[in-house]
């Protein structure tokens, strides 16, 4: 009712202004910036209340009271102008990008403040250079972009998990940062389209992130889509290019393998006939190289469409994507597909009442194939199977069947004569590619709808009320097809049938995943002379629910894709379903309060108080407080001398975070059932509390020439303590689960740098951008009954970095009799031979056992670094960036069972170069199917996973055409160089063990992007 | 208008406050606490408690974690720390890297680390604590009052419990000597501080004395201690502990009293053939077989025996030294493991290679068969000085073997296995002669080390076999991980 008051009224006024005035006269003109026409640019005449507003082609038309009036031009983020009229009836003006636009917002907790304010080391992302990136998520597009943020995709598999790690790993358990979605929290946001993004910006430190309280110890990132401009328009966008596996490691062809085998049955000093000498020259052996059997080609399409518009009170972002990758292997069973498509839409209802809501839904697919890990892994498989033996059966072979033409166990005669043993029980990966189907669909709501009005009319205390709404449905599929060769087991109801999958199997469920976030939040900013104070309180609360159903049959009539429901599978036997729901919530207060005095001295402190579900109703409430100040030394009347200084602040902070990601409710004590009782299945801890990071940054913000060069510098110290550690109790007591303990101290601390340089002055416009950190990673303490934490190959212990690489150190190569007696001088009958692994002894007791292993590496990259350069010259454009890691290690459990392995699996040619004779070489011990060693987690298998990559690099070219709009094409290439000493096929893995994972491919695209 | 905005919002802030925070105390979905099993026991949940205190004698794949060969908690353990340890048998057919912390147990190169000894203490204390759970029930009056069960029923499961008790605290304390003794079910977390603390080995023997002598006063005086469940503990297999014990303890006249009040029940003898008791399709129709675990294929939760899946991967292979070890045409050797075809018989309930590589396969594991048994009285007897009558005995084993056709269906020479009775051998001689027949009656069984360890001959027996066996290797380790889980309250054995 007010507003449409208010409207008629200014309309009433003017046209009474307009009708009473004896002088009129009608001036227009366009409004325009350097992109073109400026829509919603208010005009007014100086000194009145007359005004007029441009229309979307930039065009205003405004009535004056008399020739000389002055008109004055503002727009938000525009430079305002102010002309004199003298007598001209057509203006034309070209509006000026605002100056304090340098000064630019960044959004942090729940607000945004002034760049030249923040105290805390928070990193804002530019975002443009996030766009070129050209890959589906927008944390793959964070990589090697802010200083002290690690991204890591976990394998080169379309749609596969990112790792994220903001200033290290802080806990044992869970270290995923928060993310923070226009105000709407959620644990990954892999289904946000990277060209919505408006801003982004990273909190590192706890007096950034402390606002976040107990959800905050991994860092938050908190993210703004975009949202419309005054300007209507409509951007196209298609990129697709291929992908290629790379690095790939020669392996043995077919006579290099026998000869081989032949040699380690020998080397194991086994009785009788040597099979594979015998073997030699069969016909029916054939010569495939796997891993180019493997893989083939892979394919990317982009297709975004995006437009933008509205009027000075109400505007629009409407946006529409489809993002398509098919992986590297054969048969197109990993896949990864998105759509998405989102709606911001705000409107200033009054001058001080403002809604708005922003949402995505979007639609994910991804087919999935075992990437990584032992079994069936079917990459590693095609490593180790032997390349004697084809891919396809050949038609006269008995067991040849056009549903499974692929061999399986070598040379099959009948179940109970068969020569695996003699190849090994490699499965064929080829096969395994192809009878894979697992689906797992996604379909996403996530949004937020808000309010904000101001209370008072200087527009200095705000209410802003905020629903935010993440709902996922999930669906996923897996059918696991009987295939392969009958080895004569299995149980009585499924013989006969082939030993992959056996019996045929669906297995299908189905979950709904809710968490409603509804935070209330006063905003108070205030200026009074030097002083500048702003504030913020509020209450938040989250809910979430989740809740799934699961069900599998076996044994399946028909196995066409269109039966692969659960309908048509045995109902006899073998049904299975089953049905679970969670749900937890967390209920907070939080505030903060800044000021600053003169944009010199400036002070800001957190508080949030959050209660948790997660724990019990004593230790529900955690307090995390935050306090931060700065000094802007550049800004003091000593410093007015120093023109080539543009900025330099000082910032020192310190603050408490939180970290709540334990299983819920694991403070109870549980039963389980076992047939007709009910017994302890953990015992609980009615004491368990947060687990806390207090974390202090000292920083220095730098720019100089104008901001020309700009940098800053961060060192920080974060201590986790009170971890939320799973402690075993004595086995004694029984199989019962490791109750959790607040325990434990890991300390991260660690240097930052960024600088930036940009030049802009002349015709080749250019901007460096560079980062790099450091990190020192240690374990404090654990438990007085938890001394270390054992992993396979791993040992987490205080003294060393968690999951710190522990096992036997080789000293070399046993070259004869001799130095094996004399290396075991305390060990009865060594089995060990010359050519085997000789390890170092440690404790001098001459018998290698488990004391003398020792800490053999770092899986926590010591340092990190990103450099992005993009160019400008005339119509072409041109950016690349290089991105790495430093000072890690991986242990490579591929080239164990690729080089070492005592097993008849292929080998890689480096084992060409192997031990045979005394002083043949110091490194490789002897092929053999005996243990030479290589069955001990030894640092051999631990190598140096720094690596220094060309991520990305984009060659485009701009051109207009008239009265059409704006293109842009452009080519691009990702991953096109790698430097790396590791030997695996893709240092930048998260596994802590690398089975042989998918690697991540060489990319090749071309693109067009077209505003219209 | 202002006003009521101010209003609102007041309102708003109060209705998050107050309707939100209750939320924070909803009841946890699907997680059971005390508030859902406050319920009073019943006969079927008596009865099921007891049964799953057999569980831990099975061979079935990970009773114990999920394939965490790492711990050694895939199978129980005794095909290692008893067979392969002694020598008879070793890890695989073509012995390999894989699982090589078997093979530091083999070679006694290991330290406390070795997942082998984690494996059986976990298996053997589970059992333990699902025993104590059962006898605390068992012996509440006040719950059983309220219970629908017979005497006789009641009786028979507690002395069923007290045998599998004793038979768990046997094992443990031939392993690893004194170790904490638990007879109550935990109350709480803070408890199983308080009883990590090791017992003295004869603290431990008392427990099992007492254990076993309650049984035997509950259990019915009958072969199977429930005709419809044939494989529940009996009180013969009660007898048969007493009686082993008694031999542990070189306590010869106690071993013979035992074993002739096992007699006296006529329960058991000697089977025709020397594979019946191992014949999976001759399960409780046998004469022999006094204690086992009865392994089920094709249920749910699995029961099968899941040593056969790894034989299937070319695991439990014979040591050149335990092949010949047999005399020329002993039978035995064909059905304890057929070496052309890899095959270990008597383990896999077959000898025509059905459920090698089974995980679900439905062998019995045999812990103690009359021929064993015999075999601790001819033992006694020649100890105490009655070597003729023990080598009686003796002779009953070998005329067995001898009457059993060979693995082949070929008859077996009737010149083969000749009696000892009556060639005037010393004691000596015949305790030597004693020895090798236990070790070719009784291969694969997991009794060789123990009866090394008895015998005092551990050192020179596997020194001779090359291994680096020392006096301190008679107690295995207690394993680091339990020690570190107590908080080191738990002691090493001396020597590790």
């Amino acid at each position: 009712m007010k507003t449409k008051n208010s409207i008629s009224g200014l309309l009433f006024l003017w046209a009474i202004c307009a009708g009473s005035v004896a002088y009129a006269q009608t001036i227009t003109g366009t409004i325009s910036d350097d992109q073109g026409p400026l829509p919603g640019v208010s005009v007014i005449e100086k000194g009145t209340d007359n005004g007029s507003v441009s229309d979307f082609n930039g065009n205003y038309e405004i009535n004056v009271s008399n020739e000389n009036a002055t008109l004055l031009f503002s727009y938000i983020g525009f430079e305002t102008q102010e002309i004199p009229l003298q007598g001209e009836n057509s203006i034309d003006v070209i509006m000026q990008a605002s100056m304090d636009q340098l000064d630019e917002l960044v959004i942090v907790g729940y607000t945004s403040q002034r760049e030249s304010t923040i105290t805390g080391a928070v990193s804002s992302v530019n975002v443009e250079q996030l766009e070129s990136r050209r890959v589906p998520g927008v944390t793959q597009a964070l990589q090697g972009q802010v200083a002290g943020v690690t991204i890591t995709q976990s394998t080169g598999a379309p749609g596969e998990d990112v790792e994220v790690r903001i200033r290290g790993n802080g806990t044992i358990g869970n270290n995923n940062p928060l993310y923070i979605i226009d105000g709407v929290p959620s644990r990954e946001i892999s289904f946000l389209n990277p060209s919505d993004i408006k801003s982004m910006s990273v909190l590192k430190d706890a007096a950034a992130a402390s606002i976040y309280g107990s959800r905050a110890a991994g860092g938050v990132i908190v993210i703004e889509t975009k949202s419309g401009t005054g300007r209507s328009g409509i951007q196209i966008d298609y990129f697709g290019g291929i992908q290629k596996a790379a690095n790939l490691p020669n392996m043995l062809n077919a006579e290099q393998y026998l000869n081989t085998v032949t040699t380690a049955w020998n080397n194991a000093g086994y009785a009788g006939t040597n099979p594979y000498l015998a073997d030699s020259g069969r016909s029916d052996f054939a010569d495939v190289d796997y891993l180019d059997e493997l893989f083939e080609l892979g394919e990317t399409h982009s297709l975004q469409l995006s437009t933008s518009g509205g009027s000075e009170k109400t505007n629009f972002f409407l946006s529409a994507g489809y993002y398509g990758q098919d992986g590297i292997v054969v048969y197109d069973n990993d896949r990864f597909s998105r759509l998405n498509l989102r709606s911001n839409i705000n409107s200033n209802i009054t001058e001080r009442f403002k809604i708005g809501a922003n949402v995505q839904i979007s639609y994910q697919e991804q087919d999935q194939i075992s990437s990584r890990g032992d079994a069936p892994g079917i990459i590693r498989h095609a490593f180790l199977r032997p390349p004697i033996i084809p891919v396809f059966k050949d038609p006269s072979d008995p067991t040849y069947s056009e549903e499974d033409p692929f061999t399986d166990l070598p040379f099959y005669v009948d179940p109970d004569n068969f020569e695996s043993n003699k190849y090994e029980y490699s499965q064929n990966p080829i096969a395994l590619a192809y009878f894979t189907d697992n689906t797992t669909e996604t379909f996403k709501t996530f949004g937020n709808l808000f309010a904000e009005y101001d209370l008072l009319s200087d527009s200095s205390l705000k209410f802003k009320t905020n629903f935010g709404a993440d709902i996922n449905f999930g669906h996923q599929k897996a059918f696991n097809p009987n295939f392969g060769d009958d080895d004569g087991q299995g149980s009585e109801i499924d013989r006969g049938l082939g030993r992959q999958n056996r019996p045929t199997s669906l297995a299908e469920s189905r979950y709904q995943d809710m968490t409603f976030t509804w935070n209330n939040s006063f905003i108070y900013n205030k200026t009074f002379g030097d002083h500048e104070i702003s504030a913020l309180a509020g209450i938040e609360f989250i809910k979430n629910n989740s809740s799934g159903i699961n069900a599998s049959r076996q044994r399946f009539d028909f196995t066409e894709p269109n039966f692969r429901y659960l309908d048509f599978g045995g109902t006899d036997r073998d049904l299975w379903n089953g049905g679970l729901a969670e749900e937890w919530a967390l209920f907070s207060y939080f505030g903060s309060a800044t000021y600053s005095y003169e944009d010199k001295y400036l002070l800001t402190a957190n508080l949030r108080a959050d209660a948790s579900s997660r724990f019990s109703e004593d230790n529900r409430w955690g307090y995390f407080p935050s306090v931060s100040a700065g000094w802007a030394i550049s800004k003091e009347e000593f410093m007015s001398d120093v023109d080539w200084l543009s900025q330099l602040k000082l910032r020192a902070s310190w603050g408490e975070l939180g970290n709540q990601e334990i299983p819920n409710y694991a403070y109870l004590t549980l039963y389980r059932r076992d047939a007709d009782r009910y017994l302890i299945s953990r015992y609980g801890n009615p004491d368990l509390k947060w687990e806390t990071t207090a974390q202090s940054n000292i920083g220095i913000d730098f720019g100089i020439d104008n901001n020309k060069l700009s940098g800053s510098i961060d060192y920080f110290e974060k201590t986790t303590s009170d971890i939320l550690l799973p402690i075993s109790l004595p086995q004694l007591v029984g199989d019962v689960s490791a109750t959790f303990l607040n325990s434990g101290e890991v300390s991260n601390s660690g240097l930052e740098f960024g600088l930036s340089y940009r030049n802009y002055d002349n015709l080749l416009k250019f901007q460096i951008s560079g980062n790099f950190a450091t990190l020192k990673n240690e374990v404090n303490s654990l438990h007085p009954n938890l001394p270390y934490i054992t992993g396979n190959v791993t040992r987490t212990q205080a003294g060393h970095p968690l999951n710190a690489y522990y096992g036997f150190v080789q000293e070399g190569i046993y070259q004869n009799e001799a130095e094996v007696a004399e290396h075991l001088s305390g060990t009865t009958n060594p089995p060990q031979q010359p050519g085997d692994i000789k390890f170092k002894d440690l404790d001098g007791n001459g018998i290698i056992n488990d004391n003398d292993r020792d800490f053999i590496g770092n899986p926590n990259p010591k340092l990190s670094y990103g450099l992005n350069v993009s160019m400008n010259y005339k119509a072409f454009d041109f950016n690349f960036l290089f991105q790495g890691v430093g000072g890690v290690d991986r242990y490579n459990d591929l080239k164990k069972i690729i080089d070492y392995d005592t097993r008849p699996f292929n080998y890689t040619d480096r084992v060409l170069g192997a031990w045979d004779g005394e002083g043949s070489t110091n490194s490789i011990p002897r092929v053999s199917f005996t243990d030479n060693g290589s069955s001990k987690v030894s640092d051999i298998f631990v190598e140096d996973a720094s690596y220094l990559r060309l991520k990305n690099v984009e060659l485009g070219y701009t051109f207009d055409v008239e009265n059409i709009g704006n293109f842009r094409l452009y080519a691009s290439g990702q991953n096109l160089l790698t430097f790396t000493d590791y030997s695996g096929l893709d240092p930048e893995s998260t596994d802590l063990i690398d089975f042989g994972t998918y690697p991540q491919s060489v990319t090749v695209l071309f693109g067009v992007s077209a505003n219209f | 208008m202002k006003n009521y905005i101010v209003k609102l919002l007041a309102m708003v802030c109060c209705i998050t406050v107050i309707s939100c925070e209750a939320y924070l105390d909803e009841d946890p979905i699907g997680l059971i606490t005390q508030n859902q099993i406050n319920t009073e026991p019943t006969a079927a949940s008596i009865t099921s408690t007891v049964n799953s205190t057999y569980q831990l004698l099975s061979s079935t794949l990970n009773i114990v974690g999920q394939w965490n060969w790492d711990d050694g908690t895939v199978t129980r353990n005794d095909f290692l720390l008893q067979d392969i340890a002694s020598g008879d048998m070793q890890k695989k057919w073509n012995p390999d890297g894989d699982q090589a912390w078997m093979d530091e147990i083999a070679a006694f190169n290991f330290t406390s680390m070795n997942p082998g000894f984690n494996g059986i203490w976990s298996y053997n204390y589970e059992g333990i604590s699902r025993a104590n759970q059962a006898i605390s029930t068992l012996n509440n009056e006040e719950v059983m009052s309220s219970v629908q069960m017979d005497a006789a029923t009641k009786d028979r499961l507690l002395g069923e419990v007290y045998v599998l008790r004793a038979f768990y605290y046997f094992d443990l304390v031939n392993n690893f000597g004194g170790v904490p003794l638990l007879t109550e079910p935990l109350e709480d977390f803070a408890d199983a501080y308080d009883v990590a603390n090791r017992n003295s080995a004869e603290e431990v023997w008392t427990q099992i004395n007492k254990d076993l002598q309650e049984a035997v006063t509950l259990l019915p005086a009958q072969k199977y201690s429930s005709s419809s469940e044939p494989w529940r503990v009996s009180l013969g297999a009660a007898l048969a502990m007493q009686a082993k014990v008694a031999l542990f303890q070189e306590n010869w006249s106690e071993v013979i009293n035992k074993v002739n009040e096992l007699q006296a029940h006529n329960f058991y003898s000697l089977d025709d053939h020397y594979f019946d008791p191992f014949d999976v399709s001759k399960e409780y129709q046998e004469n022999e077989v006094i204690f086992s675990y009865n392994h089920v294929s094709g249920v749910n939760p699995a029961r099968g025996n899941g040593l056969a899946a790894l034989m299937g991967w070319g695991f439990v292979a014979p040591t050149d030294d335990f092949v010949n070890a047999f005399e020329e045409n002993d039978p035995r050797l064909g059905y304890t493991v057929q070496i052309d075809e890899q095959q270990p018989n008597k383990l896999l309930g077959s000898t025509d290679g059905n459920y090698k590589g089974n995980e679900d396969s439905p062998g019995n594991k045999v812990y103690i068969r009359y021929a064993d048994v015999l075999l601790w009285k001819a033992e006694a007897l020649i100890q105490t000085g009655e070597v003729e009558e023990g080598l009686q005995i003796v002779d009953q084993i070998r005329t067995r073997a001898r009457n059993t056709q060979m693995v082949d269906g070929s008859s077996t020479p009737s010149d083969a296995l000749p009696n000892y009775a009556g060639t005037g051998m010393s004691q000596a001689e015949a305790l030597q002669a004693l020895r090798h027949e236990r070790r070719v009656e009784l291969g694969f069984e997991s009794q060789r080390f123990n009866d090394l360890k008895r015998w005092g001959i551990a050192e020179e027996v596997l020194s001779d076999l090359g291994k680096n066996y020392k006096d301190f290797n008679n107690l295995y380790p207690i394993p680091q991980g339990e020690i570190d889980r107590s908080g080191g309250q738990i002691e090493q054995n001396t020597g590790y």
